[in-house]
């Protein structure tokens, strides 16, 4: 096998992927779609796109009319808002106290990415100061050639290994 | 029956205490023979839970109804498997399974170092799992007790709630729990090092297996739970976010993230202080999660079993987290080893940034999953975190995690070169490049569907390149033929391919996600016996109509014919079923799965002449996610296999 093939794999399972995909299904708005960013009025705190209790099925129904309308998403939300309140929503409104839930995990990023890079830049430091200490520490012998030859080979066989 | 359970329950918690009692004594004078007797309680323990186990396995089984556990959870007419479900059905059984899982955990750890004389660390760990087994037991024999009996001997029992009548039920809560319950034994091992203030490596190695093992049943358990939520829950879709499913995948998410730093820390020695924070932090969202369970402080729809035990769930939680925080600050110093490497490009390094994504992932799942909490407390108002919260969160996330994914494997130890990445990363680039044109050419435009298809080709690119240069390199020095170097590989360096299999079907399943998610097709119609509907390419004809009993349940079926280019290519038949002791009727999902879509049918209605309501919907490559996941478990399998080199 050539490297050509290592690319065309690959690519045949992209191609595959595409021809797979039904040619009519992009992107059509669902009751579903919808109904996941609602909760039924009738059984507080359960997903309307979960929920199978009658006061759901009107909810739905009425999401379906308005779908068949060619109303779009926001739309219909808005309409269930203006009945029942955002609580009827289970998308998190995007104001005061709920902004921590959207921006805590990207807050969380903000920290965790330059502590991984200040936790690398120490390990380089470490890891250049070796090198130069090996460099620097006299002619090398005929034990550190063997000693550097054995770690070579360590390495390159924890390479392979992982 | 029932005297003979609660007495093998009291007689497991006294042995555990006892063995408790004599490891403590043993590690204090430093006498061998009575750790030694502390273990052997602990063996008489597992026979204790054994036979609790067996004593509630056949009350269930005699329909015994005088047990208020069996009268909750099963009848007479439940079939003989669900019979065998119902033991973990509600809070009681699954206490009594954890307890019986965890003691045998404990008998197959002592049973592994049988021929190893103890070391320092080893009676710490029995210690430190018994103190687990005995927080449980005492819930069983004083809180929850499952051989609780009524007053009175009642006809018939309630019967299993028959959304739990369903084989994947039989097996998604068992391997969970084996997964938490598994997660026990390398947080033993780690508190057991910082008692000791070992800060090799033997801690890792010896919990290798458990920490992978552990890490694929609960991988298996979320799988089949989203499987199970797919066929049986009928809103086609596999996963929710709901908080029990979250309570499981954040877990998941800070265990995946230990086994990789785990791999550091065995091949370089580094992360020691890590690796103990990620190690403790899986036990203690094991626990999190079977108390926000088991608390019912959270609305779910898997809330099947929740009582009032949160408090000694919470109890138990702050005793391991501040124990756990006081012995790490204790042993911190010993633990405290500089890392070194030679460039940011490093494999460490890209580790450390998979560990950040991982631990975002973990922490937005969380707080999401809390949120509800939170905002009631401190605004008073409890709103509702659903699937679109966590899908806007989540998403990004996710992505940055299947890019470096993809870039891990290919970057060497200490320092990579830069000929190095362009000799490794030119191909897969070009085939994730190749990918996202072809994919726009054809009409796909969603973003995150576009990327989510751009990354996954990426992944397997990096790993297809990887596997055909180590076949060629393999027959080139062998002169093995093809399809003989590529098992062969796959066998000799099972740990390394098995991670990549992981990887592997990690892309497929972003695929089906992808796909499943941002293509999906859904409608809805009301039909009379003759009539069509269509969808997609497929129209379904509504050809009968039957009714009849089978076990528990009466059954309304309607057959429909599948049709393509107006020819017959399947039969499929949507039922709602009505189960004894039930109190609603449930739907029975119909689906067609092929590699490229599932026909996913139910019945919400049936009205007057047989008239149905059915909602269809196409799922595009749906099938892809089980494949994936199915990929995934057979490559932690695979890289847990042991090496007879390597014990040599």
């Amino acid at each position: 096998m050539s490297s050509k093939s290592s690319i065309l794999l690959p690519a045949l399972l992209v191609l595959l992927t595409i021809v797979l995909m039904p040619a009519s299904g992009i992107a059509e708005l669902t009751q579903t779609e919808v109904s996941e960013s609602l909760i039924c009025y009738a059984c507080p705190g359960e997903p309307l796109n979960i929920d199978r209790c009658s006061g759901g099925n009107q909810m739905r129904d009425v999401i379906q009319e308005m779908l068949d309308k060619g109303k779009s998403k926001p739309e219909i939300l808005d309409y269930f808002v203006g009945q029942f309140g955002d609580s009827i929503l289970t998308t998190v409104p995007k104001k005061g106290f709920n902004l921590i839930a959207y921006t805590g995990p990207f807050i969380g990023l903000l920290v965790g990415i330059p502590v991984a890079f200040l936790v690398i830049r120490r390990w380089g430091l470490r890891g250049r100061k070796e090198s130069a200490e090996q460099t620097t520490s006299g002619e090398p012998t005929a034990l550190d050639d063997e000693m550097r030859l054995r770690i070579e080979k360590e390495l390159s066989e924890l390479d392979k290994e992982d | 029956m029932i005297t003979f359970g609660i007495l093998s329950q009291l007689a497991a918690l006294f042995f555990t205490l006892l063995s408790m009692g004599l490891l403590l004594a043993g590690l204090g004078r430093n006498n061998v023979r009575l750790v030694e007797s502390g273990k052997r309680g602990l063996l008489s323990a597992l026979a204790a839970t054994t036979l609790a186990s067996i004593a509630l396995a056949y009350l269930f089984l005699t329909d015994n109804f005088q047990v208020e556990y069996v009268a909750s959870y099963s009848d007479r007419a439940l079939p003989i498997f669900y019979k065998a479900t119902a033991f973990w059905a509600g809070q009681k059984g699954s206490l009594l399974f954890w307890a019986w899982v965890l003691s045998l955990f404990i008998g197959l750890v002592i049973f592994s170092n049988r021929k190893e004389p103890d070391d320092r660390n080893t009676p710490y760990v029995y210690l430190v799992m018994a103190g687990t087994l005995s927080f449980f037991l005492f819930l069983l024999c004083v809180i929850s007790n499952p051989f609780d009996t009524l007053n009175f001997m009642p006809r018939d029992g309630q019967g299993l709630n028959p959304m739990l009548q369903n084989p994947g039920m039989i097996f998604h809560p068992p391997t969970l729990f084996l997964g938490y319950i598994g997660f026990t034994v390398p947080f033993a091992y780690a508190i057991a090092a910082m008692i000791t203030g070992s800060s090799d490596a033997s801690w890792i190695r010896k919990t290798r297996v458990w920490n992978v093992l552990s890490w694929v049943f609960l991988s298996i358990g979320i799988i089949l739970g989203g499987q199970w939520a797919y066929v049986e829950l009928g809103w086609g879709g596999y996963w929710a976010w709901d908080p029990v499913e979250n309570a499981s995948f954040i877990p998941w998410l800070v265990s995946t993230a230990f086994i990789h730093t785990a791999i550091i820390q065995e091949r370089r020695g580094v992360m020691k202080v890590w690796n103990m924070v990620l190690v403790q932090l899986t036990f203690i969202l094991c626990i999190f999660g079977t108390y926000l369970v088991r608390s019912g402080i959270l609305q779910s729809v898997h809330d099947f079993g929740a009582t009032g035990l949160g408090g000694y769930f919470l109890l138990f939680l702050i005793v391991i987290t501040v124990g756990g925080v006081y012995l790490l600050a204790e042993s911190y110093s010993e633990f405290k080893t500089p890392g070194s490497v030679e460039s940011y490009l490093s494999r460490e390094s890209t580790f450390l940034f998979n560990n950040v994504i991982l631990l975002a992932l973990a922490f937005a799942t969380l707080l999401g999953t809390v949120f509800p909490i939170l905002s009631e407390v401190v605004t008073g108002n409890k709103i509702t975190v659903g699937q679109p919260f966590f899908n806007q969160v989540n998403t990004p996330l996710f992505l940055l995690l299947i890019l470096l994914t993809g870039i891990c494997p290919l970057i060497g130890w200490r320092k990579a070169t830069v000929s190095n990445l362009r000799r490794n990363f030119l191909f897969p680039g070009i085939v994730a490049l190749l990918s996202g044109i072809v994919m726009v050419a054809f009409g796909i435009r969603q973003t995150y569907a576009l990327l989510a298809f751009v990354l996954a080709a990426f992944v397997g690119g990096t790993i297809i390149q990887e596997y055909v240069t180590a076949i060629l390199s393999r027959k080139k020095l062998t002169g093995e033929s093809s399809p003989g170097a590529a098992v062969k590989i796959l066998w000799k360096m099972r740990r390394r391919y098995g991670g990549h299999i992981v990887h592997f079907g990690l892309a497929m399943m972003v695929v089906g996600i992808a796909a499943s998610s941002a293509y999906k097709l859904e409608k809805q119609a009301t039909l009379k016996q003759g009539e069509t509907m269509t969808i997609g390419d497929f129209t379904l004809e509504y050809e009968g109509f039957r009714q009849y009993e089978k076990y528990n349940r009466t059954i309304y079926a309607a057959r429909l014919g599948v049709f393509r280019d107006g020819k017959r290519i399947d039969e499929m038949e949507a039922e709602r079923r009505y189960y004894v002791n039930a109190k609603q009727p449930t739907t029975e999902v119909a689906i067609r799965s092929t590699l490229a879509q599932d026909l996913y049918v139910t019945m919400p209605g049936i009205g007057q002449g047989n008239e149905i309501t059915l909602k269809v919907a196409i799922n595009p490559l749906l099938i892809w996610i089980w494949f994936g996941s199915g990929l995934m478990v057979v490559g932690g399998v695979l890289a847990i296999i042991p090496s007879r080199r390597r014990e040599s």
